[in-house]
């Protein structure tokens, strides 16, 4: 994908956006109301520059007058890769936190990418992944009172 | 004198043991912060805020403008030694700093950056002393409409004077006042923009939107370049010192001037960035002939002056943020968030009713620099070591700290998920030219511009006019308007210029 399209598809998101934003702030009233301007004034405003300020993006874009050099490939070769390496297992962490908490997906997301990705032994993998955050859940949970989410099981599963 | 006296219980509040430590432990997390790539200090600072909840306000401000001082320091660390800026206004010192280690005077280049970061330090810290208070007396007569006024210019300078494409920073500054205004309104209480959606009505929390644009975003962006962290081993000697203070001597009009132009753009929002450059550029242009060779090479002026620049920019940035309630950087701004949800209002009133707070914070501000000169040059190769981390082992690391710190705000799973959406968002606007900086600004100061703007308009009953009221407003309105022309207005004055004296081009 050229950096061109790129360009014209995020501001068409944002126009997008921008429209929905003016949308709810017309229903919640953007005038003048019973003391002063009613909720939808401000947001009406900025959806007003979200929605201009998107078509001129769009219109700069297509004229090859916008900043970003259009005729570039928006990821570089081999770029998109390790990208993705690094998003998935991510995303994979935050499901797993909905289901057994943060500090068992954690344990795992980091097992699982410091031997797949890393490739690296397994005792340097356990090494780091049991401890840090099992240091991490003293800190936060035991000793700053800050509890983190545990997910649907989390909390059977860590009982001390 | 009142600020002297200010100052000296100031000094004794920052100087208990246990602010101290805040002070100690902040810096040595800030430096680490600042080295690695993809944590910066307006990331260190949100993931730490939810811990400073526990902490009296004191101790707390000073831990999180300590992590910002240390982040200053540990920033040129990661440019000199491996070429890479951790922060966009580390990018003029990758010229000269890391061609000088490369050559082996690596240690030399370290203390020339540190050294000069504490000059621009001290200015900056001068003038967030003595300045400070006298802008907040004045700022004391601000009512809503000279308030907004401020905003406007605030905004202003990031449209006209920051970032390549003024229209994209326009939308992001409308998408963060949009951001903002989701969830409950302010004044009326009615729920808005939520969409019948439940998780929406909890707003955005900017420590979120932090983490995600500038932390998950910028891994993202580091990955995809395929950074390959190959960094100069370092040494200090007592002699890169010494060396570091006689070139001090010789370029001590660089070193000054570096600091001058970067406590006056830092002032500013955003200004860190093109401060540097300038700096950077004058250092050129006022050296000799022989010495301009030199400079890209591995001139140490070359490093003093953006190094000393930069600091003075994001000292000077406490100055507004402090005194109007408007942050001029990103790391500010999320101090200033920290502020708010401590229960105290930035702003004039705030020396009047915490003078032990704001005392304090300026206290800090001497010993943060102080003490972080000392650490920085006692263990730069141990900081250094850190981004020897392998990769695959520190990026994960740095993902669960970041979902640590999204989710210990407001306890709500859903922004780990936000976390996520802002990284993608954070990477893309990367790409395109989208500038960050206003729209985290505009997160932050959403409640506060909206409010300040609805209140002038109740009353004035709804006349503009209050908005360009003289004397405050009028001439705030008149700077920002012409600030915000400027990307338009410069090449038409060159234009015109060029026309009258075709023979200077």
């Amino acid at each position: 994908m050229k950096t061109k399209t790129a360009d014209i598809i995020v501001a068409t998101i944002l126009m997008c956006i921008g429209l929905l934003v003016l949308s709810d702030s017309l229903r919640l009233g953007s005038g003048w109301g019973m003391e002063g301007p009613r909720p939808g004034f401000f947001p009406f405003l900025m959806a007003v520059l979200v929605v201009g300020g998107c078509i001129l993006i769009i219109r700069r874009a297509m004229t090859g007058k916008s900043s970003v050099k259009g005729e570039k490939r928006f990821v570089p070769p081999g770029g998109i890769r390790p990208v993705l390496t690094v998003f998935f297992p991510a995303m994979g962490m935050v499901i797993a936190t909905e289901i057994v908490g943060l500090y068992l997906a954690a344990m795992i997301y980091l097992a699982a990418y410091i031997r797949g990705v890393g490739g690296y032994r397994w005792q340097t993998v356990l090494l780091i992944s049991i401890p840090v955050p099992i240091i991490f859940y003293v800190v936060f949970d035991k000793m700053f009172l800050i509890p983190m989410p545990m997910g649907m099981f989390g909390a059977q599963i860590l009982r001390f | 004198m009142d600020i002297l006296s200010n100052l000296m219980m100031g000094l004794q509040v920052a100087g208990q043991p246990y602010n101290l430590l805040a002070a100690v432990v902040g810096l040595i997390l800030g430096v680490i912060v600042g080295v690695l790539p993809g944590l910066g200090g307006a990331n260190g600072v949100a993931i730490l805020i939810p811990v400073t909840f526990v902490m009296p306000p004191v101790a707390a401000v000073i831990l999180l403008s300590s992590i910002y001082w240390g982040s200053l320091y540990g920033g040129c660390i990661c440019s000199i030694l491996f070429n890479i800026p951790g922060e966009p206004w580390a990018v003029a010192s990758t010229f000269d700093g890391y061609p000088m280690a490369k050559k082996g005077h690596a240690g030399k280049a370290l203390s020339a950056a540190f050294f000069a970061h504490f000059v621009g330090a001290l200015l900056g810290t001068i003038l967030l002393t003595f300045f400070a208070p006298l802008l907040a007396a004045f700022a004391l007569r601000f009512g809503p409409p000279e308030v907004f006024a401020v905003m406007l210019l605030t905004f202003s300078a990031f449209v006209g004077l920051v970032g390549k494409s003024p229209m994209k920073t326009v939308v992001s500054t409308a998408l963060g006042f949009i951001l903002a205004a989701v969830g409950i309104d302010i004044v009326s209480g009615e729920l808005r923009l939520n969409f019948g959606l439940v998780p929406l009505m909890g707003g955005f929390n900017f420590i979120v939107a932090v983490i995600g644009l500038f932390g998950i975003g910028e891994i993202f962006l580091t990955v995809e370049e395929g950074l390959k962290l190959e960094g100069i081993k370092v040494r200090m000697s007592w002699k890169d010192i010494t060396e570091t203070l006689k070139a001090m001597v010789v370029y001590r009009k660089t070193l000054l001037l570096g600091a001058v132009v970067g406590a006056w753009m830092g002032f500013k929002p955003g200004g860190a960035t093109p401060a540097s450059f300038m700096a950077y550029g004058f250092a050129k242009a006022g050296a000799s002939r022989e010495d301009q060779e030199e400079f890209g090479k591995g001139h140490i002026a070359g490093i003093f002056a953006p190094e000393a620049a930069a600091h003075a920019a994001g000292t000077s940035a406490m100055i507004p943020m402090i005194t109007l309630g408007i942050p001029g950087s990103p790391t500010a701004a999320v101090i200033l968030g920290g502020l708010m949800i401590w229960g105290l209002q930035p702003g004039p009133m705030l020396f009047k009713d915490n003078p032990d707070f704001v005392w304090g914070l300026i206290a800090s501000t001497w010993y943060g620099n102080i003490l972080g000169l000392v650490i920085v040059l006692a263990f730069a190769p141990l900081f250094a070591a850190v981004l020897r981390a392998p990769f695959p082992i520190l990026m994960p690391l740095l993902i669960f700290i970041c979902a640590i710190g999204a989710y210990a705000v407001n306890n709500r799973m859903i922004d780990i998920w936000y976390m996520m959406i802002f990284g993608v968002i954070g990477w893309a606007f990367k790409k395109l030219d989208y500038n960050m900086a206003p729209m985290l600004l505009a997160l932050v100061l959403g409640d506060m511009a909206e409010s300040a703007m609805r209140q002038s308009l109740i009353m004035s009953q709804g006349s503009l006019l209050i908005f360009v009221q003289p004397p405050i407003a009028l001439p705030l309105v008149i700077a920002a308007a012409l600030i915000a022309c400027w990307p338009w207005l410069a090449p038409a004055i060159r234009h015109w210029r060029g026309k009258e004296k075709p023979a200077k081009a």
